[in-house]
């Protein structure tokens, strides 16, 4: 039987100078797991049917199979090929990678180089948002350690393999968290998603195969490679394997990251790690993964576990891990309103949908809180928001209208109050 | 299948609205869709540009995948089913509509566009036409002075990144950028710079609505006053083809704009597109001038005219005849003018007219090209089949040092071509007579010159020109003259023939 709550990512949080490399070694089997990979007894392949069979999930989002996805890296392809961290943890309530960075960087680094050697990358770069400036210096400096030790460079551990690692930082958007935004603006271009296909993993970074990993993600290779994928299915579901880190945040006793195995429930995660609501408060609705994710309301969040296929079944997403407690006191026209600014700001304006649809959804909103809306206005947001949906290169148009299609079909009494006030008080627009 | 197994280029087959079609390997279905005449409604895909893929509005349904798709950049593969007209697809293409709808000013009664624009061609066509727009809408700068062709309105561009795309890829200057983000996104030039090259007006060719007016058309005419006729553009030995539009009723041409060819692309350069205003009523010769013995330089009728003429010339030996031709006409004009002078009436002294300025290898790597006549190629060939020398030279200064007794000479259409002609054009007063053909109304200032033909422009007139790589241009379909006696040279060398007939 496996531990209840498997210490797979945060291995080294609580002790002291948990981010040295000196920590790293002694308590978490540090660069064990290239020792063993580029010392030969486990090739390429292995490692990558190894990740496959884990059946490790891309932790910033979207939830691809790792494994599957270097494989789509063209090995036919003798050019150089490159692997990005994305470290840019830009959807609002998720502050989890950048606890990694506080507490463990250097498995980060060492699942880098294990994912480089999988798809033949010499090269590769940790991306982190511009406001991150402390966790930058924590991987700067774990960076030059690694480097120091012979665990970065030419000829890492004498195995004929050379991988190198820069640190990048761009002026902080949210859209250069999505893997084709990340690598225009590390090109040096305006941070703006990039038609596909072609894919990354084929043209991507300078028109080069490129892959884009969570940090979270490359945190979980080491220790698959220690353990084997057999014991990493021992934690989590059938169809969300490992464990996972949540960053829980609103009125609660202990918000945090915290790391449970997949399929947690969600009760036990705020009882337990969390310590509770804070006296008085009570659940209003639950925003699962991030500001994009569709909200529940406290009756579809009876019984919920944190997992892929457990939000999917009730029409939202895990996504980034990002739960946020939207408890009583909170007005949730206001939360809304916030919700579609930010996105409304963080559009990129390529694609018309998006450009036009976010900053009319808050031009509306506008309308809805300053009482100048027109009576129909909820319907038209609906509307608005179903048309934004899975048009664009991107999701960021679908980040905005799913939680507006969510709120609108769940909450909308809050909207229709503001409206009715409106009309009472003649203010609207007619 | 006859398609499939012809030649070596390898195709797919896939259905489009329920028709196959057979197209080369790796075409997109919106190319394959254009090859095939079948309308998929867009904005930012440009068969001239790379796939940009912003607009989203070439959505369309594939047969047994979840979302709906863009043609622009989905590559038509074996047997695929794609729809462009299902109702889920046409509900699509109406709201791709009204969100570039939201802000755009509709501003259509004053905008030079209208007419001609996608947002109104759309809007017919799948327009909502009930708008579900009620908020005040975002605005931006507008009349921007962003070159010297050009005015930009922001607040009328859809951002579908056409202009950003020509600067980046045809004239590679990288001149304009989509700057900020979201709905405050604007088109513009980095700080304290404006687009400076020879291709200005491309980008308002392009721009599928408002945005980019051109400056020379602006505020001038409603587009659908306007009839257009293909024609080739006579600014350089390049020979873009072109489409000429004009208001024949009141005679006035306003513009050129390129039309797809494989000589010129999808382009042409600013310098060609003013090449219609020599047409224009002010600028041309609209009747002849004749000196005669001790009568002043007068207005006359073209038969007159042409009755003088042709009494100097029976009274001229043909050693003192010389003809001055310039490389602006075409292929059948030379023939024809070369037949009587040359072969008929032993005429030896031809000379060919060239600005003495001109940079013959000059080319600036897209279109324009130093050799600023339509068919230098034509001549020359013209010259050879007259057993004359063809190889190009500038025979002008020769002819004024001869200055033969009788002078014929076809002046340059296009003026602006030709820097020294004011300078040309007052040696040739200096010579004892001077019969100068010519569509430039600026010679009429030179009341040295005895005897001045007007002519038709090219865009008047049917023929041939041959450019620099003796690739065909043609003109086929002329509107009606500007002047009621222009004349084309093929129509002036009938006329004298007829007169020499009846006087011999």
């Amino acid at each position: 039987m496996a531990q209840d709550k498997p210490r797979i990512i945060l291995r080294t949080e609580g002790l002291a100078n948990p981010r040295a490399l000196k920590t790293y070694i002694e308590h978490a089997e540090g660069y064990t797991a290239i020792k063993k990979v580029l010392g030969g007894a486990v090739t390429r392949e292995q490692l990558i049917e190894e990740v496959k069979a884990s059946g490790l999930r891309g932790r910033g989002g979207a939830g691809f199979p790792t494994g599957l996805k270097w494989t789509f890296v063209p090995q036919s392809d003798t050019g150089p090929k490159y692997l990005i961290c994305n470290n840019d943890e830009s959807e609002p309530g998720t502050f989890k990678d950048r606890h990694i960075c506080t507490v463990n960087p250097h498995q980060v680094i060492e699942g880098m180089v294990l994912a480089a050697f999988a798809i033949k990358a010499n090269k590769g770069y940790i991306y982190t948002r511009w406001e991150f400036q402390e966790e930058i210096g924590y991987l700067v400096e774990a960076i030059k350690e690694a480097y120091a030790a012979g665990f970065l460079g030419k000829n890492i551990l004498g195995s004929g393999f050379d991988f190198d690692l820069d640190h990048y930082s761009g002026a902080g958007a949210y859209i250069c968290g999505e893997e084709t935004g990340l690598i225009s603006s590390l090109e040096g271009k305006k941070g703006q998603p990039k038609v596909k296909p072609p894919f990354p993993a084929v043209s991507g970074y300078l028109g080069r195969p490129t892959i884009v990993n969570n940090t979270e993600t490359l945190a979980n290779v080491p220790w698959i490679v220690n353990h084997g994928a057999k014991e990493f299915r021992q934690y989590g579901t059938e169809k969300s394997p490992g464990s996972k880190l949540f960053s829980i945040s609103g009125a609660l006793v202990r918000p945090g990251v915290y790391e449970v195995p997949l399929g947690y429930p969600f009760e036990r995660l705020v009882q337990e790690e969390c310590g509770g609501y804070l006296p008085g408060r009570s659940l209003q609705a639950l925003i699962p993964g991030g500001a994009s994710a569709p909200l529940l309301t406290p009756e579809e969040v009876k019984g919920l576990t944190l997992d892929y296929e457990a939000m999917a079944s009730r029409g939202t997403m895990l996504g980034s891990g990002a739960i946020m407690i939207i408890d009583d006191r909170q007005v949730l026209a206001e939360l809304l309103k916030v919700t579609i600014e930010f996105f409304a700001h963080e559009s990129c304006g390529q694609c018309t949908p998006c450009r036009e649809g976010t900053g009319w959804l808050n031009n509306i909103m506008d309308g809805v809180l300053g009482g100048t809306a027109k009576p129909d206005s909820v319907e038209r947001m609906r509307t608005v928001a179903k048309h934004m949906g899975g048009k664009t290169i991107c999701a960021l148009s679908d980040a905005c209208a799913m939680p507006v299609t969510s709120y609108v079909q769940k909450f909308s009494g809050q909207l229709q109050a503001y409206l009715a006030q409106a009309a009472a008080a003649g203010s609207h627009v007619k | 299948m006859s398609e499939a197994t012809q030649g070596s280029v390898e195709t797919v087959t896939f259905t489009l609205n329920d028709r196959e079609i057979t197209v080369p390997k790796g075409t997109t279905v919106m190319a394959a869709a254009r090859l095939k005449d079948v309308y998929i409604p867009h904005f930012c895909w440009h068969p001239g540009l790379k796939i940009a893929g912003v607009c989203r509005f070439c959505l369309v349904k594939v047969d047994n995948r979840p979302k709906l798709e863009i043609a622009c950049n989905l590559t038509a593969t074996p047997g695929m089913k794609v729809s462009s007209v299902l109702p889920e697809v046409k509900e699509a293409h109406k709201w791709a509509l009204e969100f570039h709808l939201v802000n755009h000013p509709l501003d259509c009664p004053i905008c030079d566009q209208a007419g001609e624009c996608k947002l109104q061609d759309y809007y017919m066509e799948v327009g909502k036409y009930k708008s579900e727009m009620d908020r005040p809408k975002v605005l931006k700068p507008k009349a921007l002075d962003i070159g010297s062709e050009l005015v930009l309105d922001t607040e009328r561009c859809i951002l579908c990144d056409r202009c950003v795309r020509f600067e980046e890829e045809v004239t590679k200057t990288g001149a304009l950028g989509i700057f900020n983000r979201g709905d405050r996104a604007v088109v513009g030039t980095y700080p304290d710079k404006k687009i400076e090259h020879n291709y200005q007006d491309n980008l308002v060719d392009i721009c599928p609505v408002g945005a980019f007016t051109s400056r020379d058309f602006r505020f001038k005419q409603r587009v659908w006053f306007l009839k257009d006729k293909p024609a080739v553009c006579p600014g350089c030995s390049t020979g873009c083809h072109v489409d000429v539009y004009a208001k024949p009723q009141v005679r006035s041409y306003f513009r050129l704009k390129p039309r797809e060819s494989a000589v010129n692309g999808f382009w042409m350069c600013d310098k060609g597109r003013n090449t219609y205003k020599h047409m224009n009523q002010e600028q041309r010769l609209r009747f002849p001038l004749v000196a005669e013995g001790s009568v002043a330089r007068r207005k006359t009728t073209v038969d007159e005219a042409l009755a003088a003429l042709v009494g100097r010339l029976l009274a001229a030996n043909k050693e003192d005849v010389a003809l001055l031709v310039s490389a602006q006409y075409t292929c059948e004009e030379y023939k024809t003018l070369f037949d009587l002078f040359v072969v008929k009436l032993g005429v030896s002294k031809v000379y060919q007219w060239r600005e003495p300025t001109e940079d013959l290898k000059a080319f600036d790597g897209l279109l324009y090209r130093g050799d600023h006549n339509p068919n230098t190629r034509g001549l020359s060939e013209a010259l050879k089949a007259a057993g004359l020398p063809s190889e190009v030279n500038n025979g002008f200064d020769e002819l004024v040092r001869q200055a033969p007794p009788l002078v014929i000479a076809l002046g340059p259409e296009v003026a602006f071509q030709f820097p020294s002609l004011p300078a040309q054009l007052k040696q040739l007063e200096q010579l004892p007579f001077v019969s100068l053909w010519t569509i430039d109304g600026a010679a009429a200032n030179y009341a040295g010159l005895k005897h001045l033909l007007p002519m038709k422009g090219f865009a008047e007139k049917r023929g041939h020109y041959l450019n620099f790589e003796a690739k065909v241009g043609e003109l086929a379909d002329p509107f009606p003259a500007g002047s009621d006696d222009a004349r084309d040279v093929t129509e002036v060398v009938a006329a004298l023939g007829d007169l020499f007939a009846h006087s011999l």
